[in-house]
């Protein structure tokens, strides 16, 4: 059919068929800036286009509908690469993380400021209350149409998004912009999905309606014979060998498990049979004409029947072990059925009793401990399982190019793929390359190889371009969740509320498949309990199999859960003794100077040590929150149906995995005396390629504009972990800078030859100029020599980081709730997160991952859980019906402070800043419920329905 | 999937291409379209795109409230010619996208349980104007009260009006998990005070069964009697609701909830101008 309408300002013919979505057809004319994050649900608002005037989601509207009317998208307002006064505002205000949603908040903005040029708090969350953000936690959105707002009166308006730091430094500590963020607030083609050519294969896969079964019989006789199919995969012409997709430093903690087809579904969504097909439609087509016969089992859905002896047998594969031996007593014989598993090293699993993995240690004696208290406490917490949800779904377009393998990724670890997709294919890794684009958020989802396995086997054996992605529904069903972890808490303690011993045991549920299954749940350990100082410390940690949904990295990996129960127990621990929470907490925190001998048992699968600590800035926080909050004053009164009441808790991360993990940058002085950072980093749009770029500048005695920045391809950055841990900064970051010092020093060195001068009377200033005591010559002088016959050679710096050194950030959050006692609704009245980072390189950007990981973790706290019928199907696959936070749910007075305390080893100071935020919610929440109306929550997420229960007011 | 779009100029026109199985009034789509992104739909056949067709102009005459079909619920959220409640209703669609785009015609039609405008018009006794294809081929214009149209809903709808007379005092609301959710429960309640005691109560609710309709049973507790604090209301009402258990919650909590939003809606109910 035709549609005639207006396009940006321009008339637009065009051709359609009747069922296109104005989605399809725009993204189809190459208008990438809508984005599709629910697939048709309307429900995530990324597809907006303004119609006549007012924002509606493209994704629900056919494309002929529009004829006669004025449809704008972002790239309206990008013309000629400029950038309107909102798109400015966004990225002023450090609003553009991954920007997978900025054009649309755009619009938004946009259409808000048309019809109110001054607007209200309420008039933007208005605004933006359909356009759904698993990133910025939305409150720099309100500063960014403020901003705006005030230019469209006084163009020149500025206001700083964030204190400054550093102020020896140019850059560092300073706002300066994201680099990626005009590009990403203009629409322009960033992602894995805007890269596609027009003539790829689209592959789409067949999952399992059953949650345990074994696959019988998958004829695709039919679908084979369909028109425009490329290639059918099953589990039996599939490679026949298993591996973990965890994306871990190799050899990885977790075990090679699955089966690119597995013999046995494990779970509602397990692959059954993949398709590749010449377009969507063929693809679906055949993927309905296969047929399967299953043998259904019983399924295990819960920690409890995992463990229960005589329980179904998740994985009855023959267990082996590469280096070391099977646990005394465990079985390694398999049914001969069943897919194989192998384990790098020893886990104390046992995995034909569902045990994926387990681990106890501890110091000095509990029960001495428990003896000598005079209260002691157990109690049981639970968290569920949440999905990390970012806006992208998994994503992947492989090909091959030059007898290679080239796969184009939305990944966190592009070196880990690499690995990973080799061994699946069976190609060396030099025969394949990754290239991570712009990634639409992560969030430890992608920390996993979920699509690039399939992806990437089907690109090499048919020589076809092959582009999958995952929808809503599959990305809920099949990637990766955080674990469901119950976790008991036994506290010990004098009178006076000195600790004597604490005991955490931890059952974690890591479903199908054991990616991450320890490490996860351990983190939950060593990022909760080195906080309290206290003799007599023991955990048991126990992972098991269940047939649930896969579980995997999701930030915070594990400390979320593990902070939530402590901190948690500690408040209820307060409680019996009579104390303020903040009372007890200070009676045994660490604090500068503290030796921790806990780490002595938390060696992350190496022997650990006791580390004393610098200097640590959890008073200072603690200090702050108190008087923020008025701490020692009378609670607020109640407000008719509603009790407020208040929480606090202390919280920690790390920063990277020392010893583990190493990064790796090149700096390379371009002609003209610019550079060229090539960073093995993974940026999520967390700002890191933002943070190789200043360290560059800053060390080089150039503007950001200066550099430029690759970062994340296989094949033309050096090596790097990824993207996990907490590690960008510290890691990548400290790489970064390790590359502009050799570099400065080779450019030094260069110039004393040129100049005729010692090193040491030489100095690099501003801006890219050496000079000495008899001369000075430029970076872009010395650039010209290393590309003469005559010259130096090309001066390139390289950089690599790797540390003993562990690098804690500190936190202290407060909130103060309010309960309504009918209906258990709760409101956060007041959330301020004092955090330390160290040094901030990027401190707006830094403020913007503490609001976003906290809008996360307030999600986990009230209101995400992934649910499950009685035969293990999951229940709300999309964002109608799993329920992340929206501006509506932003706190009223939501504030993020930073209370920098620099680390020695850090890259100018720094330390990590994100996973950290999502650690404080759930049990400052829960302490301030309880403050409010008297019950516990003892299982996240605290719906209304639990808080009744809590309450007893519902039975 | 939809395979066929038409646009009729007509309302004659629009009725006959209804009449043809396999056909689907479209308007703001943004219930009939979910999915459609994805083929996840189904075979939604032939769309007759009726949005520009059925009336959208919202007014008040005396104490005459009239709302086009086509209004979206931005449009009736913004209105001043509305009362508080039905305002209220409407903001609490979704969000502003979908309000942009969503309307009242919609929201009858696919007549969810979850309907965020139905309980208040069902409570505030609304009448529907209609239109049906006669037997000579021609768009003929009827009137139904609104409850009993949307036992059959048959032909297009056209026009909701309702009466806002002078004591008469109404409310509405909503339970839900997020402020953006599908309602968990929703309520509409109108009445007239009598020395006290409460006069020509409607009571509608969603939540409690495949449709939000009136709840004579509800109804019949409090008419003629004064009105109970909340915690009465509550527990008078509670026994009364019907739910099932699903992940918006349990069986018992939606009961809570339903009767809790009822009080509310009881306790607060205001004069409609």
């Amino acid at each position: 059919m035709k549609v005639n309408f207006e396009l940006n300002g321009r008339a637009a013919s065009w051709n359609v068929e009747p069922g296109t979505t104005l989605l399809d057809a725009l993204r189809a004319k190459g208008i990438v800036s809508v984005r599709n994050g629910c697939d048709g649900e309307g429900s995530c608002g990324l597809c907006a286009v303004l119609l006549d005037g007012k924002q509606v989601n493209s994704c629900q509207i056919l494309a002929v509908q529009v004829e006669g009317k004025k449809v704008y998208t972002v790239d309206f307002y990008s013309k000629d690469r400029k950038l309107s006064g909102v798109q400015q505002a966004l990225i002023d205000a450090a609003c553009v993380q991954c920007g997978y949603c900025t054009p649309a908040v755009t619009l938004a903005l946009h259409e808000l400021l048309e019809r109110s040029p001054d607007p209200s708090g309420d008039e933007v969350r208005d605004a933006l209350s359909g356009t759904l953000c698993r990133c910025t936690g939305y409150e720099q959105f309100f500063n960014a149409a403020r901003i705006a707002a005030k230019r469209l009166k006084e163009p020149a308006y500025a206001e700083a998004a964030a204190p400054e730091f550093a102020p020896e430094l140019r850059h560092v500590g300073k706002d300066r912009g994201k680099v990626d963020a005009a590009a990403l607030a203009r629409g322009e083609r960033a992602f894995v999905e805007d890269k596609v050519p027009s003539d790829a294969c689209h592959l789409l896969i067949l999952q399992s309606p059953h949650a345990h079964a074994w696959v019988r019989k998958v004829d695709v006789s039919k679908a084979e014979k369909l028109p425009g199919v490329v290639a059918v995969v099953t589990k039996d012409n599939c490679p026949d060998q298993v591996y973990t997709t965890a994306g871990q430093g190799f050899p990885e903690p977790s075990p090679h498990d699955q089966r690119m087809f597995p013999r046995k579904v494990r779970h509602v969504g397990d692959r059954v049979a993949a398709v590749l097909a010449e377009s969507l439609e063929e693809a679906r087509a055949a993927l309905a004409a296969i047929e399967v016969e299953y043998e259904v089992l019983p399924p295990v859905l819960s920690i409890a029947e995992a463990r229960r002896p005589g329980a179904p047998v998740v994985h009855h594969g023959k267990v082996s072990y590469v280096v070391g031996d099977p646990p005394a007593g465990s079985s390694t014989e398999g049914d001969g059925r069943d897919d194989p598993i192998v384990y790098q090293f020893p886990l104390h699993a046992d995995p034909h009793r569902n045990l994926a993995a387990s681990v106890a240690d501890g110091i000095g004696d509990v029960d001495k401990g428990f003896a000598e208290a005079d209260v002691v406490i157990e109690r049981t917490y639970k968290g569920n399982r949440v999905q990390c949800t970012p806006m992208e779904p998994h994503v992947v377009l492989a090909k091959v190019e030059a007898d290679r393998l080239v796969l184009h990724a939305s990944t966190q670890v592009p070196w880990h793929v690499r690995r990973i997709v080799s061994r699946v294919v069976g190609l060396p890794e030099h025969k394949v390359r990754i290239i991570k684009e712009r990634v639409g958020g992560g969030f430890g989802a992608k920390q996993d190889i979920v699509v690039e396995d399939l992806a990437g086997y089907l690109a090499w054996k048919t020589g076809r371009t092959v582009f999958f992605r995952y929808d809503r529904a599959q990305e809920f069903a099949a990637s990766r969740t955080r674990h469901l972890m119950e976790i008991t808490v036994k506290l010990g303690a004098k009178k006076d509320g000195t600790l004597t011993a604490i005991l955490m045991k931890l059952d974690a549920d890591t479903g199908p498949y054991g990616q991450h299954c320890l490490t996860v749940p351990m983190n939950a350990i060593s990022k909760s309990l080195p906080l309290l100082l206290c003799d007599n410390a023991r955990f048991e940690v126990k992972s098991y199999y269940t047939n649930l949904a896969p579980a995997g990295a999701y930030q915070g990996y594990g400390a979320p859960k593990g902070s939530f129960a402590l901190q948690t127990a500690l408040a209820e621990l307060a409680a019996e003794l009579g104390m303020d929470q903040l009372e007890l907490i200070e009676k045994n925190r660490v604090r500068s100077g503290s030796r921790i001998e806990i780490l002595r048992s938390l060696g992350e699968g190496r022997p650990g040590a006791a580390v004393t600590l610098g200097e640590c800035g959890l008073g200072e926080m603690i200090a702050r929150g108190k008087k923020a909050f008025a701490w020692d004053a009378p609670r607020s009164a109640a407000d008719g149906d509603w009790r407020i009441g208040r929480g606090a808790v202390i919280i920690q991360q790390g920063s990277g995995l020392p010893g583990l993990d190493a990064a790796n940058a090149e700096l390379r002085l371009l002609q003209g005396g610019t550079l060229l950072m090539l960073s093995g980093g993974a940026d999520l749009g967390t700002g890191l390629d933002t943070v190789t770029t200043k360290a560059a500048a800053e060390i080089m005695g150039l503007d950001m504009e200066d550099v430029a920045v690759v970062s994340g391809d296989t094949d033309t950055t050096p090596f790097d972990k990824g993207a996990y841990a907490s590690s960008g900064t510290y890691f990548s970051g400290n790489a970064a800078v390790k590359a502009a010092e050799d570099l400065k020093r080779k450019c030094l060195e260069a110039a004393a030859v040129m100049l005729g001068e010692s090193v040491s009377d030489l100095v690099l200033v501003h801006r890219g100029v050496v000079k000495g005591k008899k001369g000075q010559v430029t970076l872009a002088e010395l650039a010209h020599q290393g590309v003469q016959g005559e010259g130096h050679h090309e001066l390139t710096g390289f950089g690599n980081f790797k540390t003993e050194h562990a690098a804690f950030p500190y936190g202290a959050h407060f909130v103060e709730a309010a309960v309504n006692v009918r209906s258990g609704e709760v409101k956060l009245r007041r959330y301020h997160a004092y955090q330390d980072c160290g040094t901030p390189i990027n401190p707006a950007l830094a403020l913007g991952q503490i609001y976003g990981g906290v809008m996360k973790a307030v999600g986990h706290s009230l209101y995400e859980e992934l649910l499950f019928d009685e035969k293990g199907k999951p229940l709300n696959l999309g964002f109608l019906d799993y329920k992340i936070p929206s501006i509506y749910e932003v706190p009223e007075d939501f504030h993020v402070e930073l209370v920098p305390v620099a680390d020695e080893v850090g890259p100018f100071g720094g330390k990590s800043v994100s996973e950290i935020s999502l650690n404080g919610s759930a049990p400052a929440i829960a302490i301030a419920i309880h403050d409010a109306v008297g019950a516990w929550c003892r299982e996240w997420p605290f719906t209304p329905e639990r808080i009744l229960r809590a309450m007893g007011k519902l039975s | 999937m939809v395979n066929e779009y038409l646009k009729p100029k007509t309302l004659d026109e629009a009725l006959a291409a209804l009449a043809v199985p396999g056909s689907v009034a479209l308007a703001g789509g943004t219930w009939l379209l979910v999915g459609e992104e994805h083929g996840t739909k189904g075979d939604l056949g032939r769309a007759v795109d009726i949005g520009e067709l059925v009336p959208s102009d919202i007014g008040r005459k005396g104490t005459t409230a009239r709302v086009g079909a086509g209004a979206t619920f931005q449009a009736l959220a913004d209105s001043p010619a509305l009362p508080a409640c039905l305002r209220k209703s409407a903001l609490s669609m979704a969000n502003r996208n979908t309000r942009n785009r969503a309307t009242l015609g919609g929201n009858l039609g696919a007549d969810k349980s979850c309907a965020s405008l139905v309980p208040i018009l069902l409570a505030l006794d609304a009448t529907l104007e209609y239109a049906v294809r006669g037997a000579d081929g021609k768009a003929a214009t009827k009137t139904a009260p609104l409850a009993a149209w949307l036992e059959r809903k048959d032909g297009l709808a056209l026009t909701v009006s309702f009466e806002a007379p002078a004591g008469l005092l109404a409310a509405s609301g909503r339970a839900s998990r997020t402020a953006c959710d599908v309602a968990t429960a929703t309520v509409g309640a109108a009445y007239r005070l009598e020395g006290g005691a409460v006069k020509d109560l409607r009571i509608a609710m969603g939540g409690f069964g495949p449709r939000a309709r009136r709840m004579p049973k509800l109804e019949a507790l409090f008419e003629g009697k004064a009105l109970p604090d909340k915690a009465g209301i509550e527990k008078l009402a509670e026994p009364l609701l019907d739910a099932i258990s699903d992940q918006r919650g349990s069986a018992a909590y939606k009961k809570r909830r339903g009767a809790v939003i009822l009080a509310d809606a009881l306790a607060g109910a205001e004069a409609l101008s």
